[in-house]
């Protein structure tokens, strides 16, 4: 059974050879592609980490506010928004602090030292958004920035890896069916053979092991291929980084072995599926 | 002929066995038994029904309607498992002879062999066997095409021989024959039945009825019009 399948196979394989390399290439593309995307979003998880963290916001309280007044409303906020973190800036960092949060009031700093500058409190909040309502608030005088660059790069990171996800899980799809087609087209080319072996008393098992081992051998060489591209564009990926004194990428034995995985299941899979709608046909009535 | 007829339960039956393509009735109400070991002739005028008959036989198509009863399956109920099991118990002699076209001679005999089990060496060595028996072990390396009509049918006929089937169907098995490779041909089905196997030939050549005494079914219009011994 074995032998026949290996013999049929390879038969099969040598009339369709070159079709058989551009399918290998054809699928190897999105495994290659899936590989990276992969290796790029692990590199990526840093600043797809940042779209998640809580965002702080800085509010500048009313200078004249004694401390007593000051932590009256730190508490009052405290239980508004248990899910607030407030913290007073030290009145070491407060100068920077401001400078950091409100560059546009620096005429607060250009005074003789004897100008009171305001509390300055940061709150971080899972939605900073909701920090806003205290600009109503008499003891406020400011409101900080809500959005955080640090959360656009996190948000637009996660963005170009669900998109290069997406598009590797479509090309890979499109590579299961191109498999699939390939099998029912040499099937449809080899259906009089296919028909006197049934005749003949072949079973089902010994009439699909060909196309199989045909379709595994595309695999096989599809997910090499997919391994040697994926270590080839980390590679170069990973220079670039270097240049611009960024981490490594890096992709590990196990990805790698994942991928050489698919090159081969996939393009089986599609074969398995299409062999067994093909085995489904009914006797004519 | 008829070696042992009625010794032996029933290889083949069929109950009230209708077919129709399109609206023709081409078998009618066909009830036919035939037991183990029986050697049977089914003829009549074209489209009286023969290569239908046969082709219900090895399951390429379902009755319309009735029971089709083949080695103990019933082959209008099978399932497609079951079908390539039943397949390897008969032996069909195609009137086309469906030869696999890439495959040489020698290989087209050894390739059937391989499906029933038989171990590489030996369905070579009965490959050839059966071969030289037809007279065409010399052609064992050419493919189907570079053969002529007859050396086809020979090739079709060996492939059906090679695995000793207990049923052979053979449909117009001498169409491309000479007389001699007839008279050969009907002298090998006759060693085959009088091993055991059941052999039904659907054929229309009155030479090759008249050549042994066997039961004979003479269709007509998709019913069994005669069914006896021929000659009387």
């Amino acid at each position: 059974m074995i032998r026949h399948a290996l013999a049929e196979g390879w038969l099969l394989l040598r009339q369709r050879l070159v079709i058989s390399f551009g399918l290998a290439l054809a699928l190897a593309i999105p495994v290659c592609l899936a590989g990276v995307t992969f290796a790029v979003m692990q590199w990526l998880t840093p600043v797809v980490g940042l779209a998640d963290q809580a965002n702080t916001v800085a509010v500048l309280l009313h200078p004249h506010m004694d401390a007593e007044q000051r932590n009256d409303w730190l508490r009052s906020q405290s239980e508004s928004h248990p899910d607030w973190r407030l913290e007073t800036v030290s009145p070491e960092e407060l100068a920077d602090r401001l400078v950091h949060w409100f560059p546009y009031l620096t005429d607060l700093l250009d005074g003789d030292g004897a100008t009171m500058l305001p509390p300055l409190v940061e709150i971080t909040a899972a939605d900073p958004e909701s920090v806003s309502v205290l600009a109503k608030s008499p003891a406020v005088i400011a409101v900080g920035p809500r959005v955080s660059i640090r959360r656009v790069l996190g948000l637009a990171a996660r963005s170009l890896g669900l998109l290069l996800a997406a598009t590797s899980v479509v090309l890979l799809l499109s590579a299961a069916l191109l498999a699939g087609v390939w099998v029912h087209l040499e099937l449809y080319r080899h259906a009089d053979e296919i028909a006197i072996m049934r005749l003949v008393g072949a079973t089902e098992a010994t009439l699909q092991a060909p196309f199989l081992v045909a379709t595994a051998a595309p695999g096989l060489l599809a997910g090499a291929l997919s391994v040697l591209g994926t270590l080839t564009i980390t590679n170069g990926l990973s220079e670039i980084a270097g240049a611009l004194a960024l981490p490594e990428i890096t992709v590990g034995p196990l990805v790698l072995a994942a991928q050489f995985l698919v090159g081969l299941l996939l393009p089986l899979t599609a074969a398995m599926i299409t062999l067994a709608r093909h085995a489904m046909v009914e006797l004519e009535s | 002929m008829s070696r042992g007829a009625g010794a032996h339960p029933p290889v083949i039956r069929l109950r009230h066995v209708d077919k129709e393509y399109d609206g023709r009735q081409v078998l009618r109400d066909l009830d036919l038994t035939v037991d183990g070991g029986e050697f049977v002739f089914v003829t009549g005028p074209s489209g009286a029904g023969k290569t239908t008959l046969l082709r219900l036989l090895y399951a390429a198509e379902k009755p319309s309607s009735g029971e089709v009863w083949v080695a103990g399956e019933r082959v209008d109920e099978i399932t497609r498992a079951r079908l390539s099991v039943l397949r390897r118990k008969v032996g069909v002699i195609f009137q086309d002879f469906k030869l696999l076209k890439r495959k040489t001679v020698l290989e087209n005999i050894t390739f059937v062999l391989r499906f029933h089990g038989v171990a590489p060496r030996e369905a070579h060595r009965r490959a050839y066997n059966v071969l030289k028996r037809l007279g065409l072990h010399h052609r064992q390396s050419a493919l189907p095409e570079a053969l002529s009509g007859g050396e086809q049918q020979r090739v079709a006929i060996a492939r059906a021989l090679a695995y000793q089937p207990r049923l052979i169907l053979a449909d117009e098995p001498t169409g491309n024959l000479d007389a001699d490779l007839a008279g050969e041909l009907l002298s090998l089905l006759c060693d085959i039945n009088y091993q055991g196997a059941t052999v039904l030939v659907a054929t229309h050549d009155h030479s090759l009825l008249e050549s042994i005494p066997a039961r004979t079914l003479i269709l007509h219009r998709g019913g069994v019009h005669f069914d006896g011994m021929w000659p009387p």
